[in-house]
């Protein structure tokens, strides 16, 4: 590994946040700009994201700004991610967000409802950029405080977005969304704190070391008192975990992400969530390989077998399409955080460097399969006028085949079934849960991933397969337009893709899994 | 070099202010009670400063994003949404003797387990000590407003509370740390109770209460 200085970091957080700023003026006098400018931010973000990773996979560290700004291996994976998914949603929102039973929702109760609707699009093109912007930044930082300032300002950046449809339902879920999360945030600014002022006086600033900087900070960790150091990891972990959607830190989660617009869903799910993950593992790694805090890596593995059980349970319990995405994000989240622990449980061995690469693996591998199934369900809330529950959906596999195909493949690839890419990952987990002799949290994974097979095939039958003859004879449902298909099917695709062929992702994993399981 | 007793009787002053601001049934008198302790606060800070400069700056950001900027959103959404608190879960007499118990626990418990939760020598002395005990004494008062009350309003200035409690605590745990870092929190801050109260007016306009039992459409 090698510093490169680079302007790539910078120019990745300032393009989403400068049309973020353009965009609200631009869209709201003119209605086609909002989406056509949130498709040029999402396409220069992903052309940028592509040399990171290839530099990365060279074991190039990119830096920036006296390197407030690092982009390693593991950094470039969750840009690469992030880049992807808002590239996919961006060009699926230009079409959804112009559905007018939707837009109806947003404007039903306003004087002037062209004027109303115009301003709430201007605010939702905006904002997805500036979450975008947000996101690269928690990604993309090397400054412990700068971690809580980006990963809060994420939140503030969505919160709107949550509240959308500005109804009943949507503003009680932005009410919680935005309240739960800045609790549970607080707690982590505790942690970033109190990790910064503890390190300071240790750290060895002769060598150019400094306290502020994450890729600094293990250089005093050792010296940090036990019970002070314990403190952080769960301020850390309370804190990140509440934002990852990780029980019982998650109720918030299905009411955002299903009340949100389905390509903010896409977002919130795909890659939210995987950002607070990745904030957990950089700062909890921090203290690691120390033996001493084998108990609390032990912690984290009880902490995501409880998430992943809950999440399935309440997955199977859901009619409403969305809900039931939701909770399934809830039970994978608690797979990657499962491979997170087995990191530190297994240290330097390989039951560690398995965890690692099992999760970071599922994180991409969830990333691309949920964004596709909220996208899908979308697809279908377009066709139906606004219908997304289970019950009142029925065979709509002949009127929509596409929409079902993508489905299917993400819904399998979710719960772990060869050949789709969530196999491998899976299959990664299950093999580092076995070397660590942690059969419990083995059974527990494979357990919850046949509840998530019968939740997900079930849905997916009542809504496209059965009653077939009913559902043709009065029908006029049809599939949505292309624009949505498009990134829905190529997000589909890549399940199969990285399924058949999982060596793909192998450059960028490796060096990524490496650096935070210790084996170099 | 600190005035010791000056420090600890702003400090007991804030106390109250915290428990006014929880336990009054009136919205905009405990939108009053909050802006007092953010003023408070600025004093602590102030008297903390004789020993450390920066904290001067700090003093003037916790004077404007919560001294001015927050009560003034509070007071601006309270006058749209009614003065009157959605009925709590406790009521008067128990709340406040639960409170004053959860006061009393909270000091005693972080004032001798300072250990736990000081970075450095320094900070688990002295005024230092005293100021970290507080804090988390107004941050656990914090919490019991966000998790006892119904009404919308309140439970945001739970948050603010919780907040000003993080801000002070800083003055312990990080007096070295730059003012941009700083200020970037405490803007933070102010944009989520913006957004917030924004939110909760949206559903006083849809549902006509900002009591957030009445928030029943998800639960499951």
């Amino acid at each position: 590994m090698h510093d490169v200085q680079s302007i790539l970091p910078v120019l990745l957080c300032v393009i989403p946040a400068a049309m973020a700023v353009i965009t609200y003026p631009l869209a709201r006098a003119a209605r086609p700009l909002g989406p056509a400018l949130n498709l040029i931010g999402s396409a220069a973000v992903t052309a940028l994201a592509v040399p990171l990773v290839l530099g990365a996979v060279d074991g190039m560290v990119f830096v920036s700004l006296d390197r407030e700004l690092r982009v390693d291996a593991l950094s470039a994976l969750l840009v690469a991610a992030i880049a992807g998914i808002s590239l996919a949603a961006a060009l699926y929102a230009a079409p959804y967000m112009k559905l007018e039973s939707l837009l109806a929702r947003v404007s039903r109760s306003a004087q002037d409802e062209e004027g109303t609707t115009r301003r709430r699009l201007a605010t939702f093109y905006a904002l997805s950029q500036a979450f975008l912007a947000t996101m690269l930044w928690a990604v993309t930082t090397n400054n412990i405080i700068m971690l809580y300032v980006s990963v809060e300002a994420s939140t503030i950046a969505s919160g709107l977005l949550v509240a959308f449809y500005w109804d009943r339902r949507s503003l009680e879920a932005a009410y919680k969304y935005l309240l739960l999360l800045t609790v549970g945030i607080a707690f982590a600014l505790f942690g970033c704190v109190l990790l910064y002022a503890s390190a300071v006086p240790h750290i060895p600033t002769d060598a150019g070391l400094r306290g502020m900087l994450i890729s600094d900070l293990p250089a005093a960790a050792a010296q940090i008192p036990r019970g002070l150091a314990l403190a952080i990891l769960a301020f850390f972990i309370v804190g990140f975990g509440t934002k990852a959607g990780i029980a019982p830190f998650h109720p918030w989660l299905p009411d955002a992400h299903a009340e949100a617009p389905s390509p903010v869903s896409a977002l919130l799910s795909g890659v939210m969530i995987k950002m607070a993950i990745y904030a957990m593992a950089r700062t909890l790694g921090i203290f690691f390989p120390a033996a001493a805090y084998h108990p609390i890596a032990l912690f984290v593995v009880v902490l995501s077998a409880f998430t992943m059980l809950l999440g399935g349970v309440m997955c199977m319990a859901q009619d409403d399409l969305k809900r039931l995405l939701a909770y399934s994000s809830v039970s994978q989240m608690g797979y990657i955080a499962m491979g997170i622990g087995l990191i530190w449980i297994g240290f330097g061995t390989t039951a560690g460097y398995l965890g690692g690469y099992g999760g970071l693996f599922h994180l991409i591998n969830h990333a691309l399969a949920k964004a596709a199934l909220f996208l899908a369900v979308g697809a279908i809330i377009y066709s139906t006028g606004g219908a997304r529950r289970a019950s009142e959906l029925r065979g709509l596999a002949r009127r929509m085949p596409v929409t079902a195909v993508c489905f299917f493949v993400a819904a399998l690839a979710i719960a772990g079934m060869p050949p789709f890419n969530g196999f491998w990952s899976k299959l990664t987990l299950y093999l580092a849960a076995a070397q660590a002799h942690l059969w419990w949290a083995f059974g527990i994974a494979i357990a919850t991933s046949l509840l998530t097979l019968v939740a997900l095939v079930r849905a997916g039958y009542l809504v496209f397969w059965s009653d077939a003859e009913v559902a043709e004879a009065d029908s006029d449902v049809r599939d949505a337009p292309v624009a949505m298909l498009v990134p829905m099917g190529l997000l589909a695709a890549l399940c199969v893709g990285i399924g058949v062929y999982p060596q793909a992702l192998y450059p960028l994993l490796d060096p990524a899994a490496r650096a935070l399981a210790g084996i170099f | 070099m600190y005035n010791a007793r000056l420090i600890e009787t702003l400090s007991l002053v804030m106390i109250m202010t915290s428990v006014a601001a929880v336990e009054s049934r009136n919205l905009k008198r405990a939108a009053t009670a909050y802006c007092l302790q953010a003023l408070l606060i600025c004093g602590l800070i102030l008297a903390f400063a004789v020993g450390n400069p920066t904290l001067y700056v700090w003093a003037a950001v916790a004077l404007v994003t919560k001294g001015v900027i927050t009560p003034w959103l509070l007071l601006h959404y309270i006058a749209r949404t009614g003065e009157e608190e959605a009925r709590s879960i406790i009521g008067f007499g128990p709340s406040v003797l639960l409170a004053s118990a959860l006061l009393i626990a909270s000091y005693t418990v972080t004032h001798h387990y300072v250990h736990f939760l000081a970075p450095t020598a320094e900070a688990a002395q002295g005024v230092f000590r005293t100021n970290l005990a507080v804090s988390m004494t107004v941050f656990a008062l914090g919490l019991y407003g966000i998790l006892s009350r119904r009404d919308a309003i309140k439970t945001v200035i739970g948050l603010c509370l919780l907040e000003n409690a993080v801000h002070l605590s800083l003055v312990s745990l990080a007096p070295q740390m730059r003012e941009t870092a700083l200020i970037g929190i405490a803007t933070e801050v102010v944009i989520t109770v913006a957004m917030l109260l924004l939110v909760v007016a949206g559903i006083r306009e849809q549902i006509g209460t900002t009591d957030t039992y009445e928030l029943s459409e998800l639960h499951w």
